[in-house]
């Protein structure tokens, strides 16, 4: 199919590379189907496009990247799903991203959203943006912070004093 | 908007599967425990409030801010690869 989109102009894609995502991201519920897009190679970060409004895009990025010992509870948002839990293994297959916000002209204060987390199941391509009410993770983590400080995973809030 | 007065240790049922229980109230502060079905996502409005925020800024990003961040990043990754 071929989706019209402001960033990218026109793109073409198949369906099996749509991610459904029934309630869409937060605070943007008519938006409920997604692609990835590459950025660039050997960038950490994608663009996570809407095909239902050609303006939505957000970057996203891997979190265990900059906090490798991320560790967000997705059982309530499996739940919620009605995803079939196959054995044990299961929830390592469900793929996690966070979004990152990048001030404007000030690259390294970009911020990563670790306690909404956007999680996929590659199964199904469904999506669902998961709340982690009480993980103990920011929604501004400062990302360049994370891979500098040797003491990766702290929780930045108390650093940055946000 | 509907406005009730309860005591602790009442409830308040919502259609047939949702109760909050009002579990104790301590001052300015009211302990209240929900029962609700797995797929009823509950949290705390200021954490929704903070993840939805997020996602409005982060909706505006344009090409040029992401191409500063990607070099920024490779700067660092660089930087970190050489110290090690």
């Amino acid at each position: 199919m071929k989706i019209k989109t402001t960033r990218f102009g026109e793109i073409t894609l198949n369906d099996d590379q749509v991610i459904h995502m029934p309630h869409g991201m937060l605070g943007f519920p008519d938006s409920q189907r997604f692609v990835i897009i590459q950025n660039k190679e050997n960038s950490p970060f994608l663009w996570y496009q809407s095909l239902d409004d050609p303006d939505l895009a957000f970057v996203i990025t891997n979190p265990y990247l900059f906090m490798p010992d991320y560790n967000p509870q997705l059982k309530d948002g499996v739940t919620q799903m009605n995803w079939q839990m196959d054995g044990k293994g299961f929830l390592k297959t469900l793929e996690v991203y966070v979004v990152v916000n990048i001030p404007r002209g000030a690259p390294e204060k970009m911020t990563g959203n670790f306690m909404g987390p956007l999680v996929i199941n590659p199964l199904c391509r469904q999506g669902l943006q998961v709340i982690l009410s009480d993980g103990g993770y920011f929604h501004k983590t400062h990302l360049i912070f994370q891979m500098t400080e040797k003491g990766q995973g702290e929780d930045s809030e108390d650093k940055v004093g946000v | 908007m509907l406005i009730l007065t309860r005591k602790s240790g009442e409830q308040i049922a919502i259609g047939d599967d949702i109760v909050i229980n009002f579990l104790e109230i301590k001052g300015t502060q009211v302990k209240v425990g929900i029962e609700a079905p797995r797929h009823i996502t509950v949290h705390r409005q200021e954490v929704y409030e903070r993840v939805r925020e997020e996602n409005m800024a982060a909706a505006s990003m344009t090409a040029t801010e992401l191409s500063l961040a990607s070099e920024f990043y490779s700067h660092i990754n660089t930087r970190k690869e050489e110290e090690t």
